[in-house]
């Protein structure tokens, strides 16, 4: 473990003499304790991995050297993301990215068709360069992307636990311009290690690398009618040819795809609106977050009190909205078999009071201070989904990930002090 | 394998054409890539100049039309999912393409991305 070749490594180089000096001891290699900005000291912290016991003892002056560990790296906490192109994952992959903070983007001087994206502290990379088969070879095989055969799953779980490790891996790209696969990139491991594509979920290996998991699941009229606004533009699509290819490519993901639903640790997912009868425009959405009872480090977020059930309009004396204004629900409830808590929102916000009044009103959201949410949501006011639902918990899902690693380094900190204390 | 191949005249001083030859399967880098000519005395290395980049706009009317030829006869055939599936791919990624480049239609922006400390890229907050 990282944490413990910290430790180790600690006890090689500095230490903090008690009471006077230290005789000289054979120091080795300098290694860099702060934290692993992708990995570069990770990797070389790594090397040091076995834990040897009290190398410190000087000479001399019979004392032990106290040796304090910052351990600030420590396992890369993974967290995938599930969902079918086209539905809003690079805009949750930018939601999240600003929520730690920085900008993702491609890695500067490789390959420019990456589909990798890196930020200070995440690194995101795309499960369709984990492709066994290009374009060819599928319309060869005549299997979609979706089937797990044009996929090389053995490769994915033995990359993604060398890089949970702390070690940098070699990663295929798949380039979407040409359809074929290019020469690897490297990638060091990052403090956050993000996996988003068609298959996080679906090998047993993978699934249990993952520290955190998430699902969109998109309706099928809402999926519909963003592929429309995403497609239309292009030439040579129609109504009719965007319907066939929803259709075409129903039963595979139906298949392959849907079935990860049952893993995740947070599905949302995005139904049409229940507030305007016979709504067909699809711009107001209703959103639900369904949040697995159970996870480590992760608790629900809920309205009012964890466990009861409750339906909220925000709009009244308070707050004037406009048609068709919003409405809350909160509730236990069970989901394949497992038990989970369902947040939803139906209809969309138009100003500014709205959001902040809602966020003062939900708890458990994981943030620093008040109002973060709403300022979250505000930077991106241009991205898809800023007035709704989709923003919403977009956004606090990334907040509610923020939460979990740090648990997850805490506890980790927690357990190197506690091996340095008893070595 | 990315490979370019470079012709090797007979020995001559003449000034070097360019060949435009790039295998598929290169680095769509090697696009851009473009060596100039160096004239030796006895042996000529010659310029290799890439074939432009793809556009992938251009690609998707002639894949949409491929699906629909495809699934003429039997619209619930896997060649038939695989034709769309194509479509798919290649629109999301024009899709993805658009929004980059409306990202990075802002030449200061870009810059102040690679350098926030400069004068003109300096940020106040109250």
């Amino acid at each position: 473990m990282a944490a413990m070749a910290c430790t180790s490594a600690a006890s090689k180089t500095v230490f903090t003499p008690r009471l006077g000096s230290v005789k000289s001891v054979k120091s080795v290699r300098s290694v860099q304790l702060t934290s692993a900005f992708h990995g570069q000291s990770v990797a070389r912290v790594s090397q040091v991995a076995r834990f040897k016991s009290a190398d410190v003892v000087s000479k001399g002056a019979g004392r032990r050297a106290v040796v304090v560990c910052k351990a600030a790296d420590g396992k890369t906490v993974v967290i995938g993301l599930a969902a079918d192109s086209g539905c809003g994952k690079s805009t949750f992959m930018r939601r999240l990215t600003s929520v730690f903070g920085g900008a993702a983007s491609p890695p500067k001087g490789g390959n420019p068709d990456s589909n990798t994206l890196i930020s200070d502290t995440t690194t995101v990379i795309c499960l369709d360069d984990y492709h066994s088969l290009d374009r060819y070879g599928r319309k060869e095989a005549a299997v979609t992307a979706l089937d797990p055969r044009a996929n090389n799953f053995d490769l994915m779980y033995e990359q993604v636990k060398a890089l949970k490790e702390g070690k940098s891996v070699e990663k295929p790209i798949y380039n979407h311009v040409t359809g074929l696969l290019d020469a690897p990139e490297t990638i060091h491991p990052p403090k956050i290690l993000v996996i988003e594509g068609l298959h996080p979920m679906y090998d047993e290996r993978v699934r249990e690398l993952l520290d955190f998991s998430i699902y969109l699941d998109i309706s099928d009229d809402v999926k519909f009618a963003w592929k429309i606004q995403r497609d239309m533009a292009e030439r040579g699509h129609s109504l009719e040819s965007i319907k066939a290819s929803i259709a075409a490519r129903k039963p595979d993901f139906d298949a392959f795809i849907d079935p990860q639903k049952q893993y995740a640790d947070v599905v949302i997912q995005v139904l049409p609106t229940q507030l305007i009868p016979d709504d067909n425009e699809g711009k107001v959405l209703r959103v639900r977050m369904v949040m697995k009872e159970g996870v480590p480090f992760f608790e629900p977020v809920y309205l009012f009190d964890e466990g009861s059930t409750i339906s909220w309009i925000p709009c009244g004396r308070k707050l004037t909205c406009s048609y068709p204004g919003i409405k809350f629900f909160y509730g236990p409830d069970t989901y394949y078999g497992n038990e989970v808590s369902v947040l939803e929102m139906d209809g969309q916000f138009d100003k500014l009071d709205e959001l902040i009044y809602v966020e003062s009103h939900l708890s458990n959201i994981s943030t620093k201070f008040y109002g973060e949410i709403t300022q979250q949501m505000l930077k991106h006011a241009d991205f898809p989904g800023s007035n709704n639902g989709t923003g919403l918990f977009q956004t606090i899902c990334g907040l509610k990930i923020r939460g979990v690693y740090e648990r997850i380094l805490a506890n980790q900190n927690n357990a190197a002090t506690l091996e340095s204390a008893k070595a | 394998m990315a490979a370019l191949t470079v012709a090797m005249p007979v020995a001559g001083a003449t000034m070097a054409t360019s060949v435009a030859f790039v295998p598929k399967g290169c680095f769509s880098i090697v696009a851009a890539a473009r060596m100039a000519p160096i004239k030796i005395k006895r042996r000529l290395s010659v310029v290799v100049k890439a074939s432009p980049k793809e556009d992938i706009k251009d690609k998707i009317p002639e894949a949409i039309a491929e699906a629909q030829k495809t699934c003429e006869d039997d619209p619930t055939s896997a060649p038939c999912a695989v034709a769309w599936d194509n479509v798919e791919e290649l629109t999301a990624e024009a899709a993805h393409q658009r929004d980059r480049n409306k990202a990075n239609s802002d030449p200061l922006e870009t810059y102040c991305a690679d350098n926030p400390e400069t004068d003109e890229c300096r940020t106040y907050e109250d």
